[in-house]
């Protein structure tokens, strides 16, 4: 580096010329000055922090249970393994509506591109106690030996226990509400002797728990005719498109809805966002967390710049320019957003798996966890524009007085 | 434009008028104001309280704009360049010593010096060793990682001479640099100051009440109620 004597020697109008770093060295002196700046009140980095950790566990908990809640309902069609469904029409969420005939089993089965079709039996009945009284489960009837619409994540027996006369699969996690059961033991459901011969972990809808039995056994248990059944299951041909296939056998069925599985989902999905109140409630939440962190980010920063408006004065007189001083204070935001979105990702986490359960569990894919460093620090970026503002406005003239 | 290779005069102010606020609180701070200082001039201004010291030296810093009147520092007519372009001009030209040393507290002794010297494009190591150097030059090269709420007033006042040194721009300007020193300590300062730019060939104009200071003075400039008084050698 020579300046210092060109700045003399071929006087100081042409050493303007020299005097311009390029912008990844005014970036770098920037983001040095930044960081420098944001450790050291240490208070009101935490505080900043705080803002930014706030915002991230309230909107990741609530989109959590949001989309906890949602995977509830969808599960079951989720882990069905079919890929048409043939409902009653206007069915809007996975609830028996009137039945189904099975002459629509047997339309489907001779549409081209269905490799197969299985029914389903759907139903609520009553599990009577040992101590007296009773409880509510969902009974679903599923068809050996392909079992679609059968029991998954099985933690005790396997679903072949159903070929075993009068023998259920229950839900783990309600063995002590079903009066203590374990594999061997045995309970009356809708009055029929039935022995448990296996669990499932996690199968709990906002219904009562599924519980699985061999389709003719659940259509005793359920009382349905031999003619009905409550949902058709259907499986395409490979190669087959499953929308052109659903297409078909609506043709043949025209009194019943034929579903994609996706299609199904997605009505399940509007039907709760439009019929109940959790989309709302949820995004509610979700936002005012948002808000609540961002405005502490927001206000702290801007406090940090009053606290150190002399600072910034200095900056702007010994040459630093509102752009400098704004990429400054954007470094700033994004180092806040990452790390308040690394440590509240983490916490979150933690909190998740601390209150798994079946009964509610976070759900946060990978996607929110990719997510949220970006959108945060997009976030603190416009929340640092409240401090950005004051220093747009400083007069450098300040640091004489 | 003039150059300094052609003229000598590094600040050149006819005229200058600043009037502060507007209608019925304006205040007139400066009235006319002509004003000069020659390459490698060490001036000093001088004046009582409220006299508009500080607002001359603002403008000549190029960190507060004129009412009226024509500024040219080095050929720049400074009234008129554009808002956007004085924080360029103020890094490649001046240096400021305040009267509140105003460092970067969460910057070291000389991570405040190269921090100057990184805006104006040196490399980041090259500007810290420059920084260090500059640090034994004001006498204080042990302090290179002190921050400067560890160090004295005294030493303080030293690390802003050296950050206003950095890079060596031609024009210094300090206002009141040793109000916040003691007598000795403001009087070694302000040699320093006056030493380190005649090395360097800087002119420097310093505004200061310190009568103890005056005698380091080529020339002091009075100031009055907005208007020169006089001027002495
Ligand atoms: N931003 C401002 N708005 C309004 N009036 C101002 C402003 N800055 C300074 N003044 C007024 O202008 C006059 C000159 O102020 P200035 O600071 O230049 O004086 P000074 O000679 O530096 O005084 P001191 O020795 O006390 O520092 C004072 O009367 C002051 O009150
Ligand atoms: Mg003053």
């Amino acid at each position: 580096m020579k300046t210092q004597q060109l700045s003399n020697a071929a006087g100081p109008i042409d050493a303007l010329a020299t005097h311009r770093p390029t912008r990844i060295l005014r970036l770098r002196t920037m983001l040095h000055v930044g960081m420098k700046m944001m450790f050291y009140d240490k208070l009101k980095f935490a505080g900043t922090l705080f803002g930014v950790i706030f915002a991230v566990v309230l909107f990741n908990q609530q989109l959590g249970v949001f989309l906890g809640l949602l995977s509830k309902n969808t599960m079951f069609v989720d882990n069905a393994r079919a890929d048409l469904w043939i409902v009653p029409t206007s069915t809007e969420t996975l609830q028996p509506g009137k039945p189904v005939p099975m002459s629509a089993l047997y339309e489907a089965r001779t549409t081209p591109g269905v490799a197969w079709a299985e029914p389903l039996l759907y139903g609520g009945a009553s599990i009577s106690l040992p101590k007296g009284g009773s409880e509510q489960v969902t009974v679903i009837g599923t068809k050996a030996p392909y079992w679609r619409g059968g029991p998954w994540n099985i933690v005790a027996g396997s679903v072949d226990v159903l070929r075993n006369p009068d023998v259920m699969i229950f839900e783990d996690s309600e063995r002590d509400k079903l009066g203590g059961v374990n594999l061997g033991s045995v309970r009356e459901v809708n009055g029929h002797r039935t022995v448990v011969g296996g669990f499932t972990w996690g199968l709990l809808p906002f219904a009562p728990s599924y519980s699985f039995a061999e389709y003719d056994y659940a259509r005793v248990l359920l009382g349905t005719p031999s003619d009905e059944t409550s949902f058709v299951l259907v499986g395409v041909g490979a190669g087959a498109n499953p929308d052109s296939v659903a297409l078909a056998v609506r043709k043949r069925v025209p009194a019943y809805d034929v579903l994609t599985t996706h299609t199904f989902r997605n009505r399940i999905l509007r039907y709760l966002l439009e019929s109940t109140g959790i989309g709302f409630t949820t995004a509610t939440s979700a936002m005012f967390g948002l808000i609540v962190g961002l405005v502490i980010v927001s206000l702290s920063m801007f406090s940090s710049v009053i606290d150190n408006i002399r600072e910034f004065g200095t900056l702007k007189a010994i040459g630093c320019g509102n752009k400098d001083l704004a990429l400054m204070l954007l470094v700033q935001s994004a180092a806040y957003g990452l790390i308040g979105s690394l440590i509240g990702l983490a916490l979150i986490s933690n909190i998740a798996e601390a209150m798994r359960s079946p009964k509610l569990a976070l759900a946060l894919p990978w996607l929110t966890y990719a997510c949220t460093p970006a959108v945060m620090v997009l976030l603190c970026g416009l929340a640092s524009l409240l401090a950005l503002s004051r220093i747009r406005k400083l007069e450098p003239g300040m640091v004489f007085r | 434009m003039n150059n300094i290779n052609e003229s000598p005069r590094v600040v050149d102010v006819n005229g200058l008028s600043k009037v502060y606020g507007s209608g019925a609180i304006a205040f007139e701070a400066l009235k006319k104001v002509d004003f000069y200082a020659d390459a490698g001039e060490f001036v000093m201004i001088s004046g009582p309280s409220g006299s508009g010291k500080t607002t001359l030296l603002s403008i000549l810093g190029c960190v507060l704009r004129p009412t009226a009147g024509r500024v040219v520092i080095f050929g720049h007519d400074v009234s008129t360049t554009r808002e956007n372009e004085l924080p360029s001009l103020r890094l490649s030209l001046i240096g400021f010593v305040f009267q509140g040393f105003n460092l970067i507290a969460s910057l070291s002794a000389s991570e405040n010096i190269a921090l100057v010297l990184r805006l104006r494009g040196w490399e980041p190591k090259q500007a810290q060793s420059e920084a260090v150097k500059l640090l034994a030059e004001v006498g204080i090269g042990e302090k290179a990682d002190s921050l400067p709420r560890d160090l004295s007033g005294g030493q303080r006042q030293r690390v802003a001479i050296a950050r206003a040194l950095a890079g060596h721009p031609p024009l210094l300007l300090a206002d009141e640099p040793t109000a916040n020193l003691d007598g000795q300590t403001g009087l070694q300062v302000t040699e320093l100051l006056k030493d380190l730019a005649a090395i360097h060939g800087s002119t420097v104009v310093v505004v200061t009440h310190d009568p103890r200071i005056h005698n380091l003075a080529d020339r002091i400039v009075q100031l009055e109620d907005g208007q020169i008084r006089k001027e002495s050698l």
